[in-house]
């Protein structure tokens, strides 16, 4: 089955295709992170859906110095749990860790946590990754059912490179200096590859790419750094104050396609494993040095004037890694600006008014 | 023998955690001037290993909490806002960015490397990531994968923290050009075991009526578990302390003269911020249980020491299933009769605070216990609204004694 919905529609609200999952009888496998292999859930008969920190309800069940994407998330798990087969969460910050002890204790639904290596160096890491894989595989059997076999594994991770691949293809339309897709639209593509059928969003992105026109010109190319944005509104509001988000590498952006699974055919476990841990790194894993090249290498590829870091308000991985972010772009002369926010609908003002002085400070 | 402060009494081996900080810091500056190595290390990192490489260990977790109990925390908490770090940050690790953004030249000698094991937060990587950036140390991150079932751990999870404990001792021994002692490694071993033995068996004695060690003591007494795990010092220490607490319990000599209500503190305490614990007492509250004074204390086995050591990395409370740490709780309501329960929510230690409505849902579900939530930070004074606190503090002794009243 695969619902049609379009993804402005979809992006929108979210609830509408977990509606028609629902109706037409679709298991869905609710996930939290982009550490988590979409495609042991694909293989397994679910469809997977990235739970999003969609809406501005944040559950009080966690202290107000949590992070509005943590606390959001957690109350979107609470009020969407009919919609879910079960869950299944990464250890990435503290607040996702513990996220997966609140709802242990709260839903009915079985939950699982995959213990990520914040170590993502070695052998020794994407080993221990791998096993965490297969006693995932092992508890989608014994809990709900679903066995993963070979042939389905690997298909679904020919899909999924697919999707990657061709959200990456989107993405190098700004290479150069190019104006090829702007932030906007790229999101709203790299969203509905998390919560749609991969056959159908790749088929959408195909034919998108088929009809790239020129977009706006002249506009002050600007990198995001982050962690996951899911609010389209906030990329809207950047992009129409004379920006144009030629990169970045968010959760929710570059960090979920770059980079694709190799050497399938020799052990897919591990070859899951070494792609989720040696991808590119989230501000919560890996070596700072290699997140800081990765960033350092996007915005001389897509030729930026200027990095915004946004970042959720009490978000430590971002917050840590924003000063050594700001000296490596200083050292190139490239101006930086941090914005935390907490609630961006009740900040938009604010946020608007930082994005216009920062685009008028570097030329715009 | 013990000492009146007010109402309340301090045990005597309390009274002798200053110095022996004092002289765990000169020890660590001696350590250096000799060309040794030191490491900075995150607190539940296995010290053991470090002792049979003769590299020795400084926490500045336990630095931070320090400098916020003598008062000298701020200059180092601005310096590293002045540098970016958000107020929205660990205080621990503001202090310590802070401290080496500053030069070094307190208590704490430089770092000739930074080891961090992943266990009872993700701020430690972040944190020492931090350092190394600006230090230009080498550094060694572990990690300690989250325990969902510790009676039925993972022989892939014991093997994983056993091979990273063999790499770090194979890079020191290479970077420093030092050889690991594996006696060293199981003499290390049995000091600690011993020293948790004795701390575990004076906090056992918590249980009695009335409670002959208390808040006050608890939070300062865990240093040598904390950073001198391994060494025949903190063996000396808690052997004192048990004399002295098992001389207490005959005596029926309580930290306070009229025990009224007996507590339970959840989470780490405010190091700038003791007097609150006299205020509870004032009011006839003596605090008998913190998960945070068990947490320093692991029984190793020296007959296996690499891995007892790993288990005791894993086995840090916050690196142990919920289901697991709420039992703990249970278990303790009963053990030490508990009559209510304090919880601080601390802005620094998201890791700990996070769940702990929900925990405190729990054990008022099923066991009827009242519980307080408060916020503050425990190292950074400017977040403390102590008035508030106080306000609310009295409002929950109100419903203990309301509660005994109706007992009775």
């Amino acid at each position: 089955m695969t619902p049609s919905v379009d993804n402005e529609t979809l992006v929108k609200n979210p609830i509408k295709l977990l509606q028609i999952y629902k109706d037409s009888g679709v298991n869905v496998m609710g996930y939290t992170c982009s550490y988590i292999p979409e495609e042991l859930i694909i293989s397994a008969g679910f469809q997977p859906f990235r739970i999003p920190n969609y809406g501005s309800t944040f559950s009080s069940l966690t202290p107000t110095f949590i992070c509005q994407f943590a606390r959001t998330t957690l109350e979107n798990i609470l009020k969407l749990e009919e919609f879910f087969s079960g869950f299944v969460f990464a250890h990435t910050c503290d607040p996702m860790w513990r996220l997966y002890d609140i709802i242990k204790k709260k839903v009915g639904k079985p939950v699982f946590f995959i213990r990520v290596p914040h170590n993502t160096d070695g052998i020794l890491q994407i080993s221990f990754l791998k096993q965490e894989l297969l006693r995932f595989k092992d508890f989608l059997a014994e809990n709900l059912g679903a066995k993963i076999d070979f042939e389905a594994l690997l298909k679904a991770i020919k899909i999924c490179n697919e999707n990657r691949s061709l959200l990456k293809e989107i993405y190098l339309r700004n290479g150069d200096g190019a104006f090829g897709v702007n932030g906007l639209d790229r999101l709203k593509f790299a969203i509905a590859s998390m919560w749609m059928p991969k056959e159908e969003v790749n088929a959408q992105i195909k034919t998108f790419l088929s009809k790239i026109g020129d977009v706006k010109e002249n506009y002050v190319r600007l990198h995001i750094n982050g962690t996951a944005i899911f609010d389209l509104e906030l990329i809207k509001m950047i992009e129409d104050v004379g920006c144009f988000i030629a990169s970045d590498d968010l959760c929710t952006g570059s960090r979920y396609f770059w980079d694709n699974v190799a050497n399938v055919h020799q052990d897919p476990f591990y070859a899951l494993a070494e792609r989720y841990l040696q991808r590119t790194p989230c501000p919560s894993h890996g070596p700072l040095q290699k997140r800081l090249a990765y960033i350092e290498s996007m915005v001389e590829k897509f030729r930026v004037k200027g990095v915004l870091i946004l970042t959720q308000r009490f978000c430590d991985p971002i917050l840590y890694d924003s000063v050594h972010v700001r000296d490596m772009l200083s050292k190139k002369q490239v101006p930086t600006m941090l914005i935390d926010y907490e609630n961006f609908e009740q900040e938009a003002g604010r946020i608007k008014a930082r994005v216009e002085a920062f685009v008028e400070s570097i030329g715009g | 023998m013990s000492e009146r402060k007010g109402r309340s009494r301090v045990l005597q081996a309390t009274k002798k955690i200053g110095e022996l900080i004092l002289e765990y810091f000169a020890k660590a500056s001696d350590h250096k001037a000799r060309g040794k190595p030191v490491a900075w290390v995150t607190v539940f990192t296995p010290v053991e290993l470090l002792h049979a490489l003769s590299v020795f260990p400084v926490a500045p977790e336990h630095f931070g909490a320090m400098c916020s109990a003598r008062n000298f925390i701020m200059e180092y908490l601005e310096e590293a806002e002045k540098r970016g770090y958000s107020q929205n940050l660990c205080s621990y690790s503001r202090c310590c960015l802070g401290y080496a953004l500053s030069g070094m030249s307190g208590l704490m000698p430089p770092p000739d490397i930074l080891i961090t094991f992943r266990n009872s937060c993700d701020v430690y990587v972040k944190w020492w990531q931090s350092l190394q950036a600006h230090l230009g140390t080498p550094l060694f991150v572990g990690e300690a994968p989250y325990v969902l079932a510790p009676e039925d751990l993972e022989n892939y999870v014991l093997d994983y923290v056993v091979k990273q404990l063999m790499d770090l001792i194979e890079i020191v021994e290479e970077k420093f050009k030092l050889k690991f002692d594996e006696e060293k490694l199981v003499e290390a071993v049995k000091l600690s075991d011993k020293a948790s033995e004795l701390w575990l068996e004076a906090l056992k004695l918590r249980s009695n009526k009335p409670c002959p060690l208390g808040g006050r003591d608890s939070a300062s007494d865990i240093f040598p578990l904390v950073i001198m795990q391994g060494t025949v010092e903190a063996v000396q220490f808690y052997e004192e302390l048990l004399r002295e607490v098992r001389g207490k319990v005959e005596k029926r000599e309580g930290v306070i003269e009229n025990e009224k209500y007996r507590l339970l503190f959840d989470g780490i305490w405010l190091w700038y911020a003791f007097d609150l614990i006299k205020y509870f007492e004032d009011k006839g509250a003596v605090f008998v249980y913190e998960p945070y004074s068990e947490a320093w204390a692991y029984r190793l086995d020296a007959s296996k020491p690499l891995e007892s050591v790993a288990k005791k990395v894993l086995a840090m409370g916050l690196n142990m299933d919920i289901d697991l740490r709420v039992e703990k709780f249970l278990k303790s309501i009963k053990e030490f009769d508990i009559d209510g329960a304090v919880l601080f929510s601390n802005r620094s230690c998201k890791s700990w605070s996070a769940p702990q409505l929900v925990t405190a849902e729990i054990i008022g579900s099923k066991y009827d216990v009242p519980y307080l939530i408060f916020e503050a930070d425990m190292a950074d004074p400017r977040q403390y609204a102590e008035a508030q606190i106080k306000n609310r503090i009295d409002a929950f002794i109100e419903v203990l004694r309301e509660r005994s009243c109706t007992r009775e």
